[in-house]
């Protein structure tokens, strides 16, 4: 009767307190609203930062241009800092000097059938095989935010076999 | 009395989302194991709760497997684990009880964002469970897949 509200009312509003802020507190915890807004941010260090192995640093699956291509292509670093590519499960058709390279994503010369010849990329030696895991060196410090991509080329023809994207691991 | 009781509600859900806040920042530390290879990987696709990010899993000398998530971001929800599916890959509206698929539980998500490490239980059949989700429990849905390839 301290706020003067009629006596018909003051039971309604027991049920619907009794009733209604349980229901609240359910519905909350169900749906937990406040996950909207708020973020939960961890930061794991790996469990193998102290490996003596080569890590992967950046991998890509390839994709094929001109001819088929297909596997996968990573980028790993040793302890030592040398870094190295490695194909995986990796078929494409055999030709005439084929070499792998690091090439750009954004190379003009790769939107066409046959590159002009004047590609922007890093030389890692002829394709030992193609088909069948495989281990090719990178000359020291390659700038992977430049040459983020796998290229399978074929020098004698301008032809790219095979491209992959690389990301970060 | 109405207005009390609102007032109440209202602070205990800005204590408790203050709480579940400041109990991640907690972050637990993995155990570091001195070597492991990454033996496969893929990456998080996800449009309904945009999802992003790369699942990997090492494998130590001794055998043991350990998913990391690395560059990770999903949408916070309620009651979200973290499993490994037997699937090839999962569709975003994919619903592991109604299609019976086999998981394993890997445990509750640490996290919405960031790198994170996962003990995967030993024993698993790799060639199996293919897929790594974000499901939230509660509602049988997947906020992310991602399908694993090797390495």
């Amino acid at each position: 009767m301290k706020f003067g509200v009629p006596s018909r009312l003051k039971g309604r509003k027991w049920i619907l307190a009794t009733i209604g802020v349980p229901i609240l507190a359910v519905a909350w915890w169900v749906f937990r609203p406040e996950k909207l807004w708020t973020n939960a941010t961890v930061n794991e260090p790996s469990p193998f930062l102290e490996s003596t192995d080569p890590q992967p640093l950046y991998t890509g699956l390839l994709v094929g241009a001109a001819h088929k291509a297909s596997g996968r292509a990573s980028i790993y670093g040793a302890a030592d800092g040398k870094q190295y590519l490695r194909l995986t499960d990796f078929t494409t058709l055999n030709g005439p000097d084929v070499h792998v390279l690091l090439g750009r994503s954004d190379d003009q010369s790769l939107r066409q059938d046959v590159a002009t010849g004047r590609l922007d990329s890093v030389e890692l030696g002829p394709l030992k095989g193609n088909a069948g895991d495989q281990t090719y060196n990178l000359p020291a410090s390659v700038d992977f935010d430049r040459y983020n991509t796998v290229l399978i080329y074929c020098e004698r023809f301008h032809v790219v076999f095979g491209a992959a994207k690389l990301e970060r691991f | 009395m109405m207005r009390k009781m609102i007032q109440i509600l209202a602070l205990t859900v800005v204590l408790l989302a203050l709480g579940t806040r400041a109990s991640v920042y907690a972050t637990n530390r993995a155990d570091h194991e001195n070597s492991g290879v990454a033996v496969e990987t893929g990456e998080f696709h996800g449009k309904v709760h945009k999802t992003s990010g790369r699942a990997t899993i090492y494998q130590a000398k001794d055998g043991k497997l350990v998913l990391r998530l690395t560059h990770f971001a999903t949408s916070n929800g309620p009651n979200l684990r973290v499993v490994l599916v037997a699937a090839a890959d999962a569709d975003d509206d994919a619903n592991f009880l109604k299609t019976n698929t086999e998981r394993v539980d890997l445990g509750a998500l640490k996290g919405n964002q960031g790198d994170q490490n996962y003990e995967v239980p030993a024993g698993t059949d790799l060639g199996k469970f293919k897929t790594v989700s974000i499901f939230c429990e509660r509602f049988n849905a997947n906020f992310g897949a991602a399908p694993l390839q090797k390495l």
